[in-house]
């Protein structure tokens, strides 16, 4: 993957002897830093730039993900340059603009009436989430996590606070934001191919569009063909997850939220699945709100891992989770990361059915 | 030749053989007991001269106009009752009420309303059935899982499209559960009915056997009401909600 970030952005002729005779405003020196955080330097160091400043940074070395120099994509509104000369690598930082943010949840409280009075379900959230960013909202149960997702996807509408989609206010569901639920979404009176053409219907997608639509998909998602008319009680669990991300896939949403949607699943099947949402995510750039109270899976999946407190719900801290796709379940990086959450969360969280899920980590 | 289907058909030849027995030996006079070959002679003479034919199709009529009313209506405000509030804590508990009432019990007040007339059967035909279906789809809809109604809203489905879509195809199993009882309900409540109204009907038909003494029509024509209804439960519904369990996965 890292490769590929560097094909995207490698100079050539021209445009290299353009590069090389950049002034930077700022430089930052990392030659023999042995690197526990660059990563931090240069992200602080970034902020602290002016629109039109240029950031250059030097390295002894070739700047791997392993050794935990960031790589700034486009997608977070960071365009780089690397270029190798003698030996040293050079990094071109300019902070542009950044572009409209795909999700904005602004000052959101949720509150819900319950027998002994109201229960704040969500507490001043905010969160800004950016057009193709994977973001894992993490947390044990009761902290809020699924009731934002419904908020964004306009199912429930907030107490206070505003949600706003590419530029317009949320108030009620639309075809641009769909929701993966848990087990037990599909249909069960429709063949997997009429659900996935469920959307589609109601969008009034002509027959042969929306037919050939739902192959590709059910097709992306890796469903075998001899299935496509089946039942729903007639799958696994695997399969209906796969049918519900295809279901939902088709109305080609540009948000797609997916509320735990490999809770359920057995280990063997969740971590497939999850490799495979690794890849339609890369190659759809969709933006993916993703719901877990797994840690693992959090850092597995996630850009950002928004992590949340309860009593009252809401954020308590944000990880950025810098490691090349795809990424594997036993990648060291991804344990790493794994505990660090973990143990942020343990600091707050006791007694609850997190104890279970750090022994279960640990155990790996 | 399954088993069960040898069993079931020993049990019949050996219960015939029995009947048969008992009324050859002539225990109790034949205007009280009949012997199963003199009922087999009336039902034949029956559907010859065709009175039972009539018998059963003045009694169909009735039943399908009076319960496809019932269906319209008991559907319709079974949706309502499931989905409004305010109407399942009022109309709700009154149609509960209306179920504990036997249906033959509505004989009294629709002789008063519409007098001795076919608009008197049909009412009772319809009362007999509604509260059952609408019971059958107030039910389907409150037990409707509500993510099937948020995964479709996600989806952009709205308003009527929730009920046509979502609502009433998760609600069928329930539906054609009421669908079914009421069925049943209507069928006895017309026979019952029948009993007492001059319409030629298979209940008025009983009811002339019982005038003429004549307990071979009496029984002959229990027989044939006896098969309709099991027919029609067997053969129609029972396929019909077996498949519907199926489909969803019920079974």
């Amino acid at each position: 993957m890292i490769k590929r970030e560097y094909e995207q952005f490698q100079f050539q002729g021209e445009e290299l002897k353009k590069l090389a005779e950049i002034k930077p405003h700022k430089l930052i020196d990392l030659r023999g830093a042995v690197c526990p955080h660059p990563l931090n330097v240069i992200r602080d160091t970034i902020s602290s730039l002016n629109d039109k400043e240029i950031l250059q940074a030097i390295c002894d070395h070739e700047p791997t993900a392993k050794e935990n120099v960031p790589r700034f994509s486009a997608r977070r509104g960071y365009p780089f340059g690397i270029i190798e000369q003698n030996g040293l690598w050079q990094i071109f930082i300019q902070k542009i603009e950044k572009a409209q943010p795909r999700l904005q949840v602004v000052n959101v409280s949720k509150a819900f009436k319950t027998s002994d009075g109201n229960f704040t379900a969500l507490n001043e959230v905010n969160l800004t989430i950016h057009q193709g960013e994977f973001v894992c909202l993490l947390g044990p149960s009761g902290c809020g996590k699924t009731t934002l997702l419904n908020l964004i996807a306009g199912l429930d509408k907030p107490t206070k606070g505003e949600i706003w989609s590419n530029g317009n206010r949320v108030t009620g569901p639309g075809s641009d934001r769909v929701v993966v639920f848990q087990e037990g979404a599909l249909f069960p009176w429709l063949t997997v191919m009429q659900n996935v053409e469920f959307g589609l219907k109601i969008l009034k997608v002509d027959g042969k569009i929306r037919k050939a639509l739902a192959l590709d998909y059910l097709k992306l998602v890796g469903l075998d063909e001899k299935f496509h008319n089946s039942f729903i009680h007639q799958l696994s669990g695997g399969m209906k997850q796969r049918v519900a991300i295809a279901r939902a896939l088709a109305m080609e949403p540009s948000v797609l939220l997916m509320d735990e949607p490999f809770a359920a699943l057995d280990v063997y099947t969740r971590e497939t699945l999850q490799e495979e949402l690794q890849n339609i995510w890369s190659e759809s750039h969709k933006t993916i709100v993703f719901v877990t109270h797994n840690v693992q899976e959090a850092a597995l999946l996630g850009d950002r891992v928004i992590v949340f407190g309860k009593n009252p719900g809401r954020i308590k801290s944000e990880y950025e989770i810098d490691i090349e796709r795809p990424r594997k379940i036993d990648n060291p990086e991804v344990f790493l990361n794994t505990k660090w959450i973990t143990n942020d969360l343990r600091e707050e969280i006791e007694g609850s059915e997190y104890e279970d899920e750090v022994r279960g980590v640990a155990q790996r | 030749m399954s088993k069960r289907l040898i069993k079931l058909v020993l049990f019949y030849i050996i219960l015939i053989g029995v009947w048969q027995c008992l009324a050859f030996l002539k225990v109790w006079p034949e205007y009280i007991f009949p012997s199963p070959l003199g009922v087999l002679k009336t039902l034949v003479t029956g559907f010859e001269d065709k009175t039972f034919i009539i018998g059963i199709l003045i009694s169909m009529k009735r039943i399908l106009i009076g319960y496809g009313i019932s269906i319209v209506l008991g559907l319709l405000i079974g949706l309502l009752i499931g989905r409004i509030k305010t109407l399942n804590e009022t109309l709700g508990t009154l149609v509960l009420g209306f179920q504990a009432l036997p249906s033959i019990c509505w004989l009294p007040l629709a002789l008063l309303w519409f007098g001795l007339s076919e608009t008197a059967m049909q009412a009772i035909v319809i009362l007999g059935s509604l509260f059952s279906i609408i019971i059958g789809a107030d039910t389907g809809v409150k037990n409707v899982p509500p993510i099937y109604i948020r995964a479709a809203r996600t989806m952009g489905a709205r308003g009527l499209q929730l009920y046509t879509k979502v609502i009433i195809p998760a609600a069928l199993p329930s539906i054609i559960s009421g669908f079914k009882q009421g069925w049943s309900f209507a069928w006895r409540s017309l026979m019952a009915a029948e009993l007492l109204y001059v319409g030629l009907g298979l209940g008025h038909l009983l009811m002339m056997g019982r005038e003429l003494n004549d307990m071979n029509q009496v029984i002959a024509v229990m027989i044939v009401i006896i098969v309709i209804g099991v027919v029609v439960d067997r053969l129609i519904f029972a396929k019909i909600e077996n498949k519907v369990r199926e489909r969803w996965g019920l079974a």
